[in-house]
């Protein structure tokens, strides 16, 4: 594969390029979801071919064809050029310097999850939901997903890497409804559970059919509690909620590409600017937010982005502080950053451009435990399991629901309340936080649904977070 | 383009089983994307996906590939064939459709095809140089997409179609104003004008001042009612939605729950949308009356969900592409039927006092029970005063029952616009709403976001 991208590189230039890079990438990916004790879709999907992006008078341009030949090489090469030499603009752009890199990395694995039959994946997914039979519950559904790609990068700059990454996930659901009222509960998060950068031994060791019963009861129960107040007050966000949290409000936001206004039309901007670089307090000093493409079994996790940049460990704020923004070799240029990107540039597949992306972006650990931040709460609310999720295009206002609630009275839980959701502005919010639990309640989330870009692109990121603790929060949004 | 027929019927062909579907999708498209007024992420697509669906007694499994010669179709076979063996008995299983008559459609104009990457530059810059001193960010897209499905059953049809869109957000530091236009001809696309429309509404944006949340009479011009309808319909218009109990109209049907002026439709046929002539499980188009006159007549149907429904209950022809078969049927063609009302200017008087929002942006379902919505808006909101537009507002965060913003419809627009609603993942499968412009005497601002502008 990596003579294929050389290939590319070579039709590039002699085209006119002044730098390219190609990524030829075999993609094999499956899907095992269950539905009321049936297979829902069973899917084995495989997909190859090679893009090439080369930059020609400081213009980009990008092809892919679905042939891995040296003639599909040479097409998207020769195609790439004539679209970055038609392409409109002014067209100053420099890239960050980086190490001209020979290497290989793969993921680390137990079982490779490709490899498990799939009958394995679908007797798993059965027995899942065999432990969430209930009167109230009507429907059931458990998943497995399972991801393998070989990909090859060769850059113009004297880069040639390729790597062996897996990654695979599951979850379950069950959606009750009874009197007009449905609630759903899922485990161990929402909209398809977890995924990791890991073998087959993840999802064995997720424990689905140990939580099925607890997560059909609760879904039940759900539709007997009473509506979440609205008001004033303080919050607890478990770590699955506040994953989604970090992604929303820290990882977008810090994108350095929606900061220079490239996503403006479709997914936003950010409400970050160049200069805030280490000055702008995000939130209060117990905020610590670190990207981290090296984290063990991150979904996010890998060992060259591509743009052939290694993956690193970068804190993004310390003590409420932002250090670093995420970017991209053309972003880290643009603002003269020391060290370069960090490695945050990633592609969906052989057929998009890459684009700075989250890895693995981590809620650092604080003390204590989900005790402990409950001990200091009179009165407030336990958040837990994202439901819904909304935020605006500059990432400040936020409104996210979330599948559980429960009041906090006297340092205790509580009742469960149904429909909640609470509501901020991004800075105002991370300096209301107080406190964040400990590394024994610090949880590794991989998420399978983050789009951005046009054409869209999917990625797969990881966070690490733990409960945390918020002040002054208004919950219980709803139309008047 | 390849023949896609052929393939799905060789892919058919060699599968190993007691009945097969083959759905082969191919795309030859570009995407000049520019922001701060120049391109930054032109993209050039080639590719051929092939869906081979095997069933085995009363199992079935889908294997996916890109590889369309001999060896790839062998492999896919054999990977079906496989999947098919691992997964479960299924007593009710929906055999392959069989052979149908298909509607003629629309949807394939030559001119959009024949646009290459030159042409494709050339239009973004069009859009570029209109915008004048304005940064503009946004996109020139055209494609070609074809869709064949054969089945073992005697199905084969094959649907090449074209799309263009030109999709403008003028923006400075803290003004922002938005415009696209989308069709299946690019003869009907004017990329200059949708970045003139977008600066001109820019320009009206800038100073804008806060609102007090609550309730408020609003006009919801056709981008964001597009947005909003596609959003709630999912889970509200989806027969999986009724199965499961998520949609509102689990014991609604038949009953006025919308103002009488609300008639909606999932009509794929329709010549000023997308038109599609048969759906992913090769089943006709038709169009399907899902609001008339306020009542609620139904939601669409593929084979799989109506087999499983009460006995009336028939396939409407919404299949979604077979990646996403597990989130059920879907409407990809909605239009809403227009009004009386002459002009925007017209609902804008309607509502005397209230809001007029443009766009929306990144909504999320709360409660699809109740068709609870949240999320903002942007690039052209506006106070509306005695009649007339007024100041410019922020970003508002609202948070709506879909049905209560139908409830009280003052008036629709005559007119209504093709808004796109695909954001290009995956495979290329273009699809808009038909949508007028519509004033609601309910729309419920919770929250407050930042200025327009970037």
């Amino acid at each position: 594969m990596r003579a294929l991208c050389e290939e590319a590189i070579t039709a590039a230039l002699a085209g006119g390029a002044s730098y390219a890079d190609a990524r030829a990438i075999v993609r094999r990916s499956q899907l095992v979801s269950t539905k009321n004790r049936r297979v829902d879709q069973l899917d084995d999907v495989e997909t190859e071919g090679i893009g090439v992006r080369v930059l020609v008078s400081g213009a980009w341009g990008f092809a892919c064809e679905p042939r891995l030949d040296a003639e599909a090489a040479r097409d998207a090469a020769g195609r790439a050029t004539v679209f970055a030499k038609a392409a409109p603009g002014r067209h100053e752009r420099a890239l960050a310097p980086v190490e001209r890199l020979q290497g290989e990395y793969r993921t680390p694995r137990v079982q490779d999850p490709i490899d498990v039959p799939l009958e394995e994946k679908k007797a798993f997914c059965l027995a899942a939901e065999e432990t969430m039979q209930h009167a109230d519950v009507k429907v059931t559904n458990a998943s497995v997903r399972a991801l393998r790609e070989h990909r090859a990068l060769v850059t113009s700059d004297g880069t040639s890497v390729e790597q062996d990454l897996v990654d695979c996930g599951a979850g379950i659901d069950a959606y009750a409804s009874n009197g007009g009222v449905s609630q759903i509960r899922s485990y161990p998060s929402a909209h398809g559970g977890s995924s990791a950068g890991a073998g087959w031994e993840y999802v064995l060791g997720l424990g689905l059919a140990r939580e099925g019963p607890r997560v059909a009861e609760q879904a039940a129960e759900l539709l007997r509690a009473p509506l979440c107040p609205p008001g004033l007050t303080t919050v607890v966000i478990d770590a699955e909620q506040m994953a989604l949290q970090v992604h929303e409000s820290v990882g977008h936001p810090t994108e350095l590409d929606r900061v220079y206004g490239t996503e403006a039309a479709y997914a936003g901007t950010s409400f970050l600017h160049p200069g805030d670089l280490g000055s702008l307090r995000y939130g209060s000093d117990a905020m610590n937010i670190t990207a981290d493409p090296t984290t063990p079994s991150g979904l996010g996790t890998f060992g060259y982005d591509d743009e052939g940049v290694p993956a690193e460990r970068t804190p993004v704020v310390e003590a409420g502080v932002l250090r670093n923004f995420l970017s991209s070799r053309e972003t880290a240029a643009k603002l003269e950053l020391v060290g370069g990107s960090g490695g945050s540039m990633r592609a969906d597949g052989w057929s998009r451009m890459p684009l700075v992306r989250m890895t693995n972006l981590h809620l650092e650990a604080g003390e204590g435990a989900l005790d402990d931040l409950l001990a200091d709460v009179d009165d407030g609310i336990y958040f837990e399991t994202n439901k819904s999720w909304s935020i605006d295009d500059k990432r400040l206002n936020f409104q996210f629901g979330t599948q559980v609630a429960r009041e906090i009275n006297n340092g205790k839980l509580g009742r469960l309340l149904r429909d909640a959701t609470y509501t901020g502005v991004t800075p105002v919010f991370w300096h209301s936080l107080d406190a964040v639990a400990g590394p024994a309640s610090w949880v590794l989330y991989g998420l399978t649904n983050c789009g951005k870009g046009q054409p869209g692109q999917v990625a797969h990121v990881g966070h690490g977070a733990a409960p945390a603790r918020f002040r002054n929060v208004q919950v219980g949004v709803a139309p008047s | 383009m390849t023949d896609a027929l052929e393939l799905a019927g060789e892919a058919v062909a060699g599968a190993d089983g007691d009945a097969a579907e083959a759905v082969v999708q191919a795309e030859h498209s570009g995407f000049a994307r520019f922001a701060g007024s120049e391109v930054h992420q032109p993209t050039l697509i080639e590719n051929v996906t092939i869906f081979l669906r095997v069933i085995r007694g009363h199992r079935a499994g889908t294997a996916a590939g890109n590889r369309v010669d001999a060896e790839g179709l062998r492999d896919l076979a054999r990977r079906a064939g496989e999947a098919a063996d691992a997964s479960a008995e299924d007593p009710d299983l929906v055999e392959p459709a069989g052979a149908s008559v298909l509607p003629d459609v629309n949807g394939n104009d030559q001119e959009t095809a024949a646009l290459d990457a030159a042409d494709q530059a050339r239009l973004a810059a069009a859009a570029i140089e209109a915008a004048g001193d304005t940064p503009v960010y946004g996109f020139f897209t055209s494609g070609v997409s074809t869709v064949a499905v054969a089945t073992s059953a005697g199905f084969g049809g094959e649907q090449t179609s074209t799309d263009a869109t030109a999709l403008a957000l003028a923006a400075t530091e803290n003004a922002s104003g938005y415009a696209e236009q989308t069709s299946w001809g690019v003869r009907h696309v004017e990329p200059a004008q949708v970045a003139r429309d977008a600066v001109e509404l820019a320009a009206r944006t800038a100073g804008a001042g806060e609102l007090t949340p609550g309730s408020y009479r609003a006009v919801l011009g056709p981008y964001a009612l597009g947005e909003l309808l596609q959003s709630f319909a999912e889970d509200a218009f989806s027969g999986l939605g009724l199965l499961e109990e998520r949609s509102y109209l689990v014991g609604r049907l038949g009953e006025r729950c919308f103002d009488e002026k609300v008639s909606i439709v999932d009509d794929a046929l329709d010549p000023r949308g997308l038109p599609k002539s048969f759906d992913f499980e090769g089943v006709p188009k038709q169009p399907v009356q899902l609001v008339e006159n306020g009542v609620l007549r139904g939601a669409v149907w593929d084979r799989a969900t109506a087999a499983r429904a009460e006995d009336s209950v028939r396939t409407t022809g919404n299949a979604p592409p077979p990646g996403a078969r597990r989130w059920g049927p879907a409407p990809f063609a909605l239009s809403v039927a227009g009004g009386e009302a002459e002009s925007v200017e017209e609902l804008v008087e309607l509502v005397g006092d209230g809001i007029y929002v443009t766009r929306l942006h990144y909504l999320g379902m709360v409660e699809p029970r109740q068709g609870i919505l949240t999320g903002m808006t942007r690039d052209g909101t506006f106070r509306i005063r005695d009649g007339k537009l007024a100041e410019p507002l922020v970003n508002l965060r609202f948070t709506v029952a879909v049905p209560d913003v139908l409830a009280d419809v003052p008036g629709l627009t005559r007119e209504a616009t093709l808004t796109n609603q695909d954001a290009f993942y995956g495979e290329r499968f273009p699809y808009g709403a038909l949508v007028p412009a519509l004033a609601t005497a309910r729309f419920d601002v919770t929250g407050l976001g930042g200025p327009p502008g970037i």
